[in-house]
């Protein structure tokens, strides 16, 4: 291999493992581990920065390296690593913005007591999230996916003493598991279909026959995407996973983890039929409207946060099934900016309110903790799509390639998005406006300038990272290849006009009714208080979550117990008694040896040795 | 050439010091019963290091290091013939492994500070050794009762509650299970006319005059059943959670993890190659049988509350997943067994002594009165949870790479693919399994008696012993979880040379097909 080429490994491994070996440093740093976790952290933050400045420096055309990891007759499967604009980008954005992250955690953990774990955590979610980047085969897709999931139940579980930690950790494991059965499946019949799960030999066998192209294992392979990105019906670990620390939720649960499910979608495009796409997009569709929905009913500013998440992704999934990937990939990309914000802003608020998390008990926040506010209005702003922000040229570039695409898709959403303003307008009136409603929140104070940069760094890209004429010109080929498309419709003016004019309508419509209906800081939920039914179908999420506890308590649980009764009573009691008592019968000499006693046994063993023995030196 | 008379040293060493033990020490505190222990149990595991080092993967012989010596028994056809081949190595490295590990723990922890205990568990040990290291099949079975009769003296001497009905049970099953197999294979050693009573002459014998179809099935069926009980194959495994539940750790750390994989490797290196027709037609109920291990026992296993059964019987479920590797009778599947065996063996030793280290700490299995290992001892916790998500299948871990070679190997044939769509059901129920042993033990709030210890410092985190004898085995699964072609050239070598034994139609097909997507890729 030549130098340059040797050089890009270098830089990829590089980037992989620096977060890697951070984190083994701080688990085997012993006693010391509270005090140099952070301060490693952060070097690693900052060092995969650079490489992957330097990366993006020296990228031109896709790097692609591979090794043979396990050989079993005529089956091999790989080691590789891939990465190409698309990845580039996500790489771009993870790297900023666990960066970001990272600092705001140091000031926001600063008085936890396992902060080694949580930093050991957050660096080895980031080795494992960059792996699912870097890999060029479903294989290592997989294996870096289980990776995420562990690293996210790692820290979900962070606060292990607390019964909602314990719960939601496990929950969204399983919840994973069941996800990664569908994927894993999946993977496998792709490996006997086309004989290789490598990315790009599946794209050009696809390219040359299109016939090969199966919707079967397509919906085995979105069902790893349905159980990541937390699409129904196995949403149900998202909202609990808010039991971790707001850092982790900022990160993991908002930017990266779950968008990981909608990175996987484009790298497997290729392979999805046209069934899967259009379920795709309709499933995206139905849960940006019912995750908008259920924000409604959420006292819990994280779980706000995490249902608007929801949402969101269900706007990438709608317009990826409509085979726009880039759009997908440009609200992703903005998406996990102006999230992460909201995410980190939420938590200088937690903070500051002395880890109350209840919006209602919260209010007039606005000139307690100006930064923090501002830097979270201009989040909910971008996040509703107002004009000139990042979220508005991800979101006309949706509801445009909708409209183009599926009418019943454009309409779900643009209501989706009316809703988003709802339900963020709810939360913004009440939290940031009016008066104080508790104690805690009446001696809020601005935090300090640790936490409050990263808010402002992070605000910074929530307006401007939507300009996309304004990035490297290495990353996101695929988003302004999408984007042309667009631009070259016949109608675009007329299309673009109609969409700003109904995507500001919803967000000012949406601010407004919020305003008219909740008021500034008021300390009950109006619409618990007006419309009790609607309010209690909306927070217990239309059941979904007591279908499982249904199923748990009354289907597995009796079903396991009634298993194992049966194994203890028919198999040992009655049948392995009757075959002894059977034997017993057969042969007195049998029992002799099995139901006496144990002794008689070795003893029986060595006659039985020695007088082998004689027998074969012929001295019988 | 040393290296097969370090073979047989590592069989004899752990005898001679088990002997030692037995007859001469008395005080197990003293220098010199430590040093000739350490000595006994690390010499094997470097041995079977340097062993592997020198392996020869190009070897056209079946064996690596063939030592073949008199016995006095030529005239039945029995040497004592030792040799590794791909496919006893992997498994010689696991017992030498989990043998280091249970017996340095029994060695210096004070449970059970008796000569006779570490005395047996040295024979046992050597006795392992032996079976795997053994082409000879006389020495082969020999070399396991001789491990397998220390077990049951153990259990019946220092098991826990009940251990005299236990150890009975144990013993019923055990000796069934291996007299049935030790019949197949004197009479597959009868009908063959082979010359000696070795793998290497029956193979040759079998292949100039193979044996009728209603032969082969009919012996399959003995080797089959009489194995498939030492395995706790469905439904005859009833003796393995009482058994591992009552035997004191250092034995259900070298039986579930060691001992329990000879009737797997019997099947694999004996029953398949030798009974091809036999097999195949066996393999519906080597699939479904093994589809009983995982689903019926995994749901079983989610209902157990009390942790040293929860571990058996989530040892016996895993060994679901290597049943149906061999009813798939492909490279893929068989290789995919031995990776799992390797991992299911320390995982499931690991997990029995970390079960230990939580007793300590709780004096309790029963894990819904625990909670809180969290607090009061985090490296042990993080130790646990690791190994749960170990024996579980977190990708890093060598059961992954078990779990998925055999899930690939389901789907190869249409026959089989639908035991995929099942057997992966398995991963779920064991994460459930998984998670809420770990919930119940590591999260939480200690209670008041526990957290009074722990401010008193009669309760501490991981003693240094307790920490060197997990990390060996933590370790190997990572080694081959990373590196997972440590065991698979070796397999690979050994299987590609089994032409009976790849369904060659299925294998074919594969290869052309591959061949002819690759070229248009190429292009």
């Amino acid at each position: 291999m030549d130098n340059q080429i040797m050089d890009l490994l270098f830089n990829l491994l590089g980037i992989l493992f620096l977060p890697f070996f951070c984190s083994l440093i701080i688990v085997f740093s012993g006693q010391i581990r509270n005090t140099v976790a952070p301060f490693f952290s952060l070097l690693s933050g900052l060092g995969s920065l650079f490489l992957t400045f330097l990366l993006i420096k020296e990228f031109s055309e896709p790097i692609r390296f591979s090794w043979d990891w396990i050989a079993l007759g005529v089956h091999k499967f790989y080691i590789g690593f891939f990465i190409d604009s698309v990845g580039l980008t996500m790489l771009a954005m993870i790297a900023i913005v666990a960066f970001a992250i990272t600092i705001f955690s140091i000031a926001y953990m600063s008085k936890d007591d396992s902060k080694g774990r949580f930093f050991a955590g957050l660096s080895f979610f980031l080795f494992s999230m960059i792996g699912i980047i870097f890999a060029d085969n479903l294989i290592m897709i997989f294996l870096f996916w289980e990776l995420v999931g562990f690293s996210s139940y790692l820290l979900i579980g962070h606060y292990f003493r607390r019964d909602d930690a314990k719960d939601a950790s496990q929950k969204a494991f399983i919840v994973n598991r069941v996800g990664d059965y569908g994927f894993l499946i999946g993977i496998i019949l792709t490996y006997w279909h086309f004989g290789t799960t490598n990315l790009e030999a599946l794209a050009i066998l696809i390219g040359a026959d299109v016939s090969l192209i199966s919707s079967g294992i397509g919906f085995f392979l979105i069902c790893g995407f349905i159980g990541k990105s937390a699409q129904f019906p196995l949403h149900v670990w998202l909202p609990d996973a808010m039991a971790g620390p707001t850092p982790v939720s900022a990160l993991i649960h908002a930017a990266t983890m779950v968008a990981a499910g909608i990175y996987l979608l484009i790298r497997v495009q290729f392979m999805l039929s046209f069934e899967v796409m259009s379920f795709i997009s309709y499933l995206g569709t139905f849960v940006a409207l019912f995750a908008g929905f259920c924000a409604f009913a959420q006292s819990d500013i994280k779980r706000v946060l995490a249902y608007s998440t929801l949402s969101q992704l269900g706007y990438m999934s709608a317009i990826f099934g409509l085979g726009f990937p880039g759009i997908a990939l440009f609200h992703l990309i903005t998406h996990a900016f102006f999230k992460a914000l909201l995410f980190l802003g939420a938590g200088s608020v937690i903070h500051a309110c002395h880890h109350e998390q209840c919006i209602f008990k919260m209010g007039g926040l606005l000139k307690r903790m100006p930064i923090t506010s501002l830097t979270f209005i201009i989040g909910t702003l971008a996040l509703c799509g107002v004009y000139g922000l990042s979220g508005f040229y991800s979101k006309d570039a949706i509801l445009i390639g909708a409209h183009d695409a599926n009418n019943l898709v454009f309409y779900g959403l643009v209501f989706a998005a009316l809703l988003t303003s709802g339900y963020m307008g709810r939360l913004i009136w009440i939290v940031f406006f009016g008066s104080p409603n508790s104690q805690a929140a009446k001696n809020a104070k601005e935090v300090n300038i640790i936490m409050y940069l990263p808010l402002v760094v992070l605000s910074f890209f929530a307006i401007f990272v939507g300009f996309t004429n304004l990035w490297p010109a290495q990353l996101g080929a695929t988003i302004l290849f999408d984007l042309d498309y667009l631009h070259h419709l016949v109608n675009y003016k007329v299309l673009h006009n109609k969409v700003l004019i109904l995507g500001s309508g919803a967000w000012i419509l949406g601010l407004t009714m919020a305003f008219l209906f909740y008021g500034r800081g008021t300390k009950f939920d109006q619409l618990e208080k007006q419309l009790p039914h609607i309010y209690s179908l909306l927070k217990r999420r239309l059941w979904v979550d007591e279908l499982y506890a249904v199923y748990l308590d009354k289907v597995q649980k009796p079903i396991a117990e009634s298993f194992s009764f049966l194994d203890e009573m028919v198999l040992r009691g009655f049948i392995v008694r009757g075959c002894a008592g059977l034997i017993g019968i057969i042969g007195a000499s049998l029992r002799l040896l099995q139901v006496g006693r144990l002794d008689n046994y070795v003893i029986w063993f060595f006659i039985g040795l020695i007088a082998f023995w004689l027998y074969g030196l012929n001295m019988f | 050439m040393i290296y097969p008379y370090l073979l047989l040293s590592s069989i004899i060493i752990p005898f001679s010091v088990g002997v030692l033990f037995l007859i001469l020490v008395k005080d197990m505190e003293a220098l010199l019963a430590r040093f000739l222990g350490i000595f006994g149990a690390s010499f094997p595991f470097i041995c079977a290091w340097v062993i592997y080092f020198n392996y020869d993967t190009n070897n056209l012989d079946a064996y690596n290091f063939e030592l073949i010596l008199p016995t006095g028994l030529e005239s039945l056809g029995i040497y004592l013939h030792l040799g590794l081949n791909g496919l006893s190595l992997p498994l010689l490295l696991l017992a030498t492994t989990v043998g280091l590990s249970a017996i340095i723990y029994t060695l210096f922890s004070k449970a059970i500070g008796n000569n006779i205990y570490v005395g047996l568990l040295f024979i046992m040990f050597s006795g392992l050794i032996g079976t795997f290291s053994s082409v000879d099949l006389f020495f082969f079975y020999f070399f396991h009762e001789l491990a397998l009769i220390p077990t049951f003296i153990i259990v019946m001497l220092w098991g826990g509650v009940d251990r005299h009905a236990i150890a009975l049970e144990m013993t019923i099953y055990l000796t069934i299970g291996a007299l049935l197999s030790l019949i197949g294979l004197i009479s597959l050693y009868q009908t063959s006319g082979a010359e000696a009573f070795n793998m290497i002459e029956l193979k040759m014998a079998l292949a100039s005059q193979p044996l009728s179809e209603l032969f082969q099935t009919n012996i399959f069926a003995l080797l089959f059943f009489g194995f498939g009980i030492l395995v706790s194959l469905f439904p005859f495994h009833s003796w393995a959670p009482k058994g591992y539940y009552a035997a004191p750790t250092g034995v259900a750390m070298m039986h579930a993890g060691v001992l329990k994989k000879f009737g797997l490797y019997g099947l694999l290196q004996i029953a398949i190659p030798l009974l091809p027709l036999g097999a195949s037609n066996w393999a519906s109920w080597l699939l479904v049988l093994g589809l009983c291990n995982i689903l019926l026992i995994g749901l079983v296993t989610l209902a157990q509350k009390d942790l040293k059964k929860m571990v058996g019987y989530s040892s016996i479920m895993h060994m679901g997943y290597a049943f149906i590797g061999l009813g798939t009778l492909s490279i893929l599947g068989s290789g995919g067994v031995l990776i799992l065996l390797v991992a299911h063996g320390l995982s499931v030793a690991l997990l029995f002594l970390l079960s230990t280290c939580i007793y300590h700490r709780f004096k309790t299995f029963n894990m819904e009165k625990m909670g809180g290992l969290g607090v009061i001892a985090p490296n042990l916790s993080v130790l646990f949870g690791l190994s749960i998500l170990a024996s579980i299948g977190l990708p890093g871990f060598a059961n992954f790479w078990g779990e998925f070679v055999i899930f690939t190997a389901l789907a190869e044939s249409d026959l089989t693919q639908g035991f995929l769509y099942l057997a992966v059901i398995g991963i779920i129920i064991s994460a459930i399994y998984g998670l809420k042993a770990i919930a119940l033990i590591v999260f939480g709030v200690p209670s008041e008696v526990l957290k009074e210890k722990f401010h008193n410092g009669s309760l501490r985190d991981m003693s240094y012993l307790e920490i060197f004898c997990s990390i060996i085995l933590f370790a190997s699964l990572l080694l081959y979880g990373i590196f997972p072609k440590v065991l698979s050239d070796p397999i690979n070598e050994s299987l590609s040379k089994y032409n009976a034994f790849i369904s060659t139609s299925v294998e074919s097909r594969l290869l052309n097909n591959l061949n002819l997507k690759l070229d248009t890729y190429n292009e």
